[in-house]
């Protein structure tokens, strides 16, 4: 196909729309044409690297040499891929019958964010930004390995975002590696507007309540999950990547753990599995105790609760259900709400509802404390996306225990344990504690 | 036919979701149970119904800040059997009675002198709800006298008498604590002999007393300990380390406090099933009272003092025991676990050789100082 014949079928593809804008530069026997489409380019750089040469060289000859040294040329393979780079911020320049792309794309959102999901006091408080290319460059400047691969897919038959899917090709998990390609290139969804959407389209599962992958918007964790040879999706326009595969424990671990010193982290890490445990047991227990087994409570105890509860008009479980609502309503309102309400839900949500429903005495004293208990212990599970799987989980627990007393409950956690066992994020095992076969290598490797 | 299958789905769902908000037949919401602090078990005066239940309630309160006065309710009700006690029990209260916080089974001392605790014990092993790590003891005069009662110095929520028994109130060398599962061990179990405290109360009835117990067999009448010898159980049977020893002899008067223990002991068959008991007791602690003012450097023969008082009161304790052919501390369980079964003589001939033993006292002691500084 000739420069002429890709020319109009570009021109007739913008046909209608105001989009394109055709310059024509023509001086002292030079000349050339400019397609672009005026709010994608960076119309400074525009004038500073192609126009403003165009009027100070001698002749086309020299322009040529000169345009094609630029670092922003790029070669034109196909009428498509033109129209695609156009659409993307690419300025066309035409000299006789060659045809030139220069990435002259305005960039708005390549700014670094601030941490706001995983914030951190040690290390690094900044975050990636909306920007793919600016992304890249953040974990390239930070992972110096010559073996860091960076492959790109266009998704979305809508919006064709760009994904890059990133690795260390020497430490990554071949098995998953194709897996998650074959996986990506399957995708045929009409718009795919963040990263964490790749979840749902990659897992192959239509109910899956634990994430598969682990969301992160910390340059650190991704650099240590690429060190750790897992493969990092990252889509254009998203301040979130995606690192798989994942075990459970992942998500119980923040990047400050290795910040701290050993003892302080051990602390830290236990703190945070007593806090799962006390979130998805809680509420159980709590049911099953003073419900079916009283004789568990010291005799004190046992005598507050049933003291506590004098006049209180729910039984056990619709007064746990109740009140875990309010707190579920409560967490997803100031999740939504404006920055500047969101203060006020709280206050009233929080304090004037906990305290008026027990002087309603619509639920006891000790429920108020157990379910401000559960609502802090649901924060200190680090990664976000776990936080809303346990609250479904505690939620199950709940039921079972309600219906079954404390052997439900524990038999609950055992079928809980039985399900993460049984399943498996893209080929490895999800509650793997430790990795056998890693160690393994590791010291045959020393041998 | 889609339709009607959505239409059942959604049905179905919206039963279920409603059924979990009905209550079953096992759930008992806590403020519909009443819980039970403890149970007392006399002999009545209705020979139809010899079994006279007593069980203390706990009457929830809403706040123990707001009321720290103790507050109970106590039913009582004869049977014929134990469990018919209890059934009829629990028509006098209109809520569920709930054994499971029973800290303490107190027997009446009449309906232990009617050898009837084995009968006792049966239901109480059964019953799920009675937890076995309960403590057992014989009250007198009765069990319902001493369940009624409230010392002044009782707090809400926690019955006063529970601290003498566990290890976090008192801890006197005087009083024995025995749990309800080593209490049936030591009925059931032969070589071994029970031993119960006895709760008395104070004449002004504002206090309780337990410095005494009762040693139980199967089939004997049952022996009382004085406070002494009850004390000198405990040193012996190393249940508690600390003891107190009057040394009163050669011008000497003086309270050995003993704090530590270490205690062996033996039993050796020598022909004619004649047994010889070899105690090995070594004692620790420091002199806590005087009359006379003491010298550290004549220790040693405080030492020799206080051997021969323990000796003396040791070898009376165990002549008491011999005598009446009790057998608290074991010596024929050890026996039985140390010698093989075609070499053993039957419990029987071991009662008898038991009765005859001979004792073989070896006693060390190790003043570690006469509590003053010089």
């Amino acid at each position: 196909m000739s420069s002429q014949e890709m020319l109009r079928w570009i021109n007739e593809q913008f046909k209608g729309t105001n989009q394109l804008t055709e310059k024509t530069l023509d001086y002292e026997n030079k000349y050339i044409v400019l397609f672009y489409v005026k709010s994608m380019i960076d119309k400074a750089l525009l004038q500073k690297i192609i126009i403003k040469p165009f009027f100070e060289m001698a002749n086309e000859h020299q322009l040529r040499s000169y345009l094609l040294a630029l670092p922003q040329f790029q070669k034109v393979e196909s009428k498509e891929q033109l129209l695609f780079e156009i659409t993307n911020g690419y300025t066309l320049v035409v000299i006789q019958d060659d045809l030139f792309l220069f990435d002259l794309k305005l960039s708005k959102n390549d700014q670094v964010n601030t941490t706001t999901v995983e914030t951190t006091i040690h290390g690094s408080q900044l975050a990636l930004s909306d920007n793919l290319l600016t992304n890249i460059n953040v974990i390239r400047s930070t992972y110096h390995e010559p073996s860091l691969v960076t492959e790109f897919f266009t998704k979305g038959g809508a919006n064709k975002q760009k994904v890059a899917m990133i690795y260390d090709k020497e430490k990554v998990n071949k098995d998953v590696l194709n897996i998650i390609r074959k996986r990506l290139q399957s995708v045929d969804k009409q718009v795919i507007s963040a990263t964490t959407q790749l979840n749902n389209f990659l897992n192959n599962k239509r109910f899956s309540l634990f994430p598969q992958m682990i969301m992160t918007e910390r340059p650190d964790r991704i650099i240590y999950n690429i060190a750790g040879g897992k493969v990092i999706l990252l889509e254009d326009g998203n301040p979130q990547s995606l690192a798989a595969p994942v075990v459970f424990f992942d998500f119980m671990t923040t990047m400050e753990d290795n910040y701290h010193t050993l003892l302080v982290s051990i602390f830290l890490k236990t703190l945070r599995y007593v806090g799962l445990f006390i979130s998805l047991l809680l509420p159980g227990l709590y049911v099953g105790v003073t419900s079916y087994s009283p004789e568990v409570f010291r005799t004190e105890l046992a005598l507050t609760v049933a003291g506590s509860r004098i006049g209180v008009p729910f039984s056990s479980f619709v007064e746990v259900l109740f009140m875990l609502f309010f707190m579920e309503l409560l967490l997803e309102a100031s999740i939504r709400l404006p920055k500047v309400v969101s203060a006020t839900a709280t206050t009233v949500g929080g304090l004037i509802l906990g305290t008026a429903v027990t002087e309603a005495s619509l639920s006891s004293n000790i429920m108020v404390i157990i379910v401000s208990a559960v609502a802090i212990s649901t924060f200190v599970i680090p990664v976000n996306e776990m936080a809303f799987s346990i609250r479904i989980v505690r939620f199950l627990l709940l039921v079972i225990a309600s219906l079954f007393g404390l052997a439900g409950l524990a038999l609950g956690l055992f079928v809980l344990i039985m399900y993460l066992v049984s399943i498996s994020s893209f080929g490895e095992p999800y509650l793997r504690f430790y990795n056998f076969q890693k160690q393994k290598e590791r010291t045959e490797e020393h041998i | 036919m889609q339709k009607t299958t959505n239409k059942t789905r959604v049905f179905i769902l919206l039963i279920l979701s409603m059924l979990t908000l009905l209550s079953g037949c096992e759930f008992k919401d806590i403020d519909k149970v009443t819980f039970i602090s403890m149970i007392g078990i006399d002999q009545s005066d209705n020979s139809d119904k010899p079994f006279k239940v007593t069980v203390k309630l706990y009457v929830p309160t809403s706040s123990f800040k707001q009321s720290p006065k103790p507050q109970y309710a106590y039913l009582t009700e004869n049977g014929e059997t134990l469990s018919e006690a209890i059934r009829l029990l629990e028509t006098h209260s209109d809520k569920k009675l709930d054994f499971g916080h029973a800290k303490l089974v107190i027997i009446g001392e009449e309906l232990l002198k009617a050898n009837k605790e084995k009968e006792i014990l049966d239901l109480l092993i059964r019953r799920p709800d009675i937890q076995l790590i309960s403590w057992v003891a014989i009250g007198r005069p009765n069990a319902e006298e001493i369940i009624k009662m409230v010392p002044k110095s009782e707090t809400a929520a926690y019955p006063a008498i529970f601290n003498y028994f566990d290890d976090n109130g008192t801890e006197s060398p005087y009083s024995v604590s025995t749990f309800l599962f080593d209490f049936r061990r030591r009925m059931v179990e032969s070589g071994i002999d029970a031993i119960l405290p006895i709760i008395e109360m104070e004449q002004e009835e504002s206090q309780f007393k337990i410095n005494k117990a009762y040693i139980l067999a199967d089939g004997k009448k049952p022996h009382e300990l004085s406070s002494h010898n009850t004390m000198l159980y405990n040193l012996l049977s190393m249940n508690i380390d600390i003891g107190d020893l009057i040394v009163n002899e050669e011008g000497h008067s003086f309270i050995a406090k003993i704090d530590t223990i270490k205690s062996k002991y033996k039993v050796k068959v020598q022909n004619d099933n004649q047994v010889r008991l070899d105690l090995d007791i070594k004692l620790f602690g420091y002199v806590s009272e005087s009359k006379q003012s003491m010298q550290t450097k004549s220790l040693p023969k405080y030492n020799q003092l206080l051997e021969a008082e323990a000796k003396k009161s040791i070898t009376d304790f165990f002549t008491e025991m011999l005598e009446a052919g009790y057998d608290p501390l074991g010596f024929g369980l050890k026996y039985k676990a140390t010698t093989l079964p075609n070499q053993r003589m039957s419990m029987e001939e071991w009662q008898d050789a038991y009765k005859n033993a001979e004792i073989n006292l070896n006693i060390t002691s190790g003043l570690k100082s006469t509590g003053t500084i010089q």
